[in-house]
């Protein structure tokens, strides 16, 4: 293709790409109704609690992570150690023979 | 009891942390022992106390995951998990689910969802309720009959064993339930699951259970287990989704996860002392108390039905513990004579 046919694509994709933008600017579009929660850490002090506000304030992405690794961290662990509490009272956790 | 009161950020409020245990203990009971989400105990037990709403839902998905790992590690060491047979029913309920929502969404365009899904639910509580105790009454009946009878009365196939016997490749041997069946069979009643649970709005243990024992024919200890992965898996998407839109109070969660994994191996732990049978009986019980509560919910008597599915749930725990206690008791004693004997 010659220069100015490649000057001539990029201009219609530049205007496919900024005239919906445009639009909206003009007030063609419907406002954004989106609602963002927000932690108050202003009176709180610095620990657990306050970290976990904080990375919520920040990004609710890698907070929607946080909470699937804590969640799943904490069961495995409990899990695994609630185990070995119920093995020391002595009750029998081998298989299971299946009765109806 | 002010001592326990711990602020939650995200929920922007005070709660006390010892309710948060209790709940979670209460509802790890029941869980553990059903192979439940326990969602239906949580929500409402949480918003009485002045949770709000939308991050009682979030919050409770969020512990739920981790409760059902759990009660997962300790159901799969008792041998009650099937996985392929989960994994397989994963993949009916996940496209179900999205089936479920088309179909919400479109009863709300003719201006129907609200009536519609009010009355399917109840119906739906009432009708698994009614079968799991017909079930029961049956055998029992059964059992007593077998008991008088010179013979041996001959026993009628199932409806579980007669789709079983449905040949449509692949057939697949599921080991721990050790049953042979067409794969497409948990697909199947996954995909109907799910369209049922999303339609009604819930998480879907309580339908996936009986589903598993009655039209796949699992034996009840491997549907508790088996359904406790799914609810693993969808506790864990549930908590993620819920996670990014930012209602998730993770330190109550992380609370509720704490009184919760204890209360999960007490349930999970019973079910080695009590017959499957007895199980699906205190599994009708819970259905019906679900369904008058649901039915008081839609009368407007909020307050009285969240009363209503807390107390029930303490007692169904309550009932649990004497359970598992019951059956130390009894096995320490075997062990003693056994050991005496030897002597």
């Amino acid at each position: 293709m010659s220069g100015i046919q490649w000057v001539m694509v990029l201009a219609t994709l530049a205007t496919i790409l900024i005239a919906p933008v445009t639009a909206y600017a003009a007030g063609g579009g419907k406002p954004a109704t989106k609602i963002y929660n927000v932690a108050d850490t202003r009176h709180m002090e610095s620990g657990l609690s306050k970290w976990i506000a904080d990375v919520y304030n920040d990004s609710l992405l890698v907070f929607g992570l946080l909470v699937v690794s804590i969640m799943a961290s904490m069961g495995l662990v409990m899990g695994f150690g609630m185990d070995r509490v119920i093995a020391m009272i002595g009750i029998d956790l081998r298989r299971l023979e299946h009765h109806e | 009891m002010d001592f326990f009161n711990v602020y939650l950020p995200i929920a922007d409020m005070d709660f006390n942390v010892l309710l948060l245990i209790f709940i979670g203990t209460t509802v790890g009971i029941c869980g553990g022992f059903f192979g439940i989400g326990g969602a239906w105990i949580v929500t409402p037990a949480l918003n009485i106390f002045g949770f709000p709403m939308p991050y009682a839902i979030g919050t409770d998905l969020a512990h739920m995951g981790g409760k059902s790992i759990v009660s997962t590690i300790r159901h799969s060491k008792f041998g009650n998990v099937d996985v392929r047979l989960a994994v397989s029913m994963i993949i009916g309920t996940t496209i179900g689910m999205e089936l479920g929502a088309t179909l919400v969404m479109y009863l709300e365009r003719l201006g129907l969802a609200e009536s519609v899904i009010r009355k399917l639910y109840v119906a739906f509580l009432f009708l698994i309720g009614s079968y799991v105790l017909k079930d029961y009454i049956s055998h029992t009946l059964r059992q007593k009959k077998a008991a008088t009878a010179a013979a041996p009365e001959p026993v009628r196939e199932t409806i579980a064993q007669k789709l079983q016997r449905i040949n449509i490749p692949p057939m697949i041997y599921f080991k721990t339930s050790r049953i042979r069946c067409s794969l497409w069979l948990p697909i199947l009643v996954g995909l109907i699951t799910g369209v049922v649970a999303s339609v009604l709005g819930v998480g879907g243990g309580f339908i996936r259970m009986p589903a598993l024992i009655y039209l796949i024919g699992c034996p009840t200890l491997v549907a508790v287990g088996t359904d406790l992965f799914e609810v693993m898996i969808t506790g864990a998407y549930g908590a993620f989704t819920y996670g990014i839109k930012g209602r998730v109070d993770l330190l109550a969660a992380m609370w509720m996860l704490v009184g919760a994994a204890i209360g999960a191996q007490i349930g999970t732990v019973a079910v080695k002392y009590v017959r499957g049978y007895s199980i699906r009986l205190l599994f009708a019980a819970t259905i019906f108390i679900a369904c008058t509560s649901v039915l008081m919910k839609q009368l407007e008597l909020t307050l009285a039905s969240s009363v209503l599915i807390l107390t029930a749930g303490l007692v169904i725990s309550l009932v649990i513990i004497i359970l598992l206690i019951r059956g130390i008791i009894k096995e320490k004693a075997a062990k003693q004579a056994g050991s005496q004997r030897i002597l």
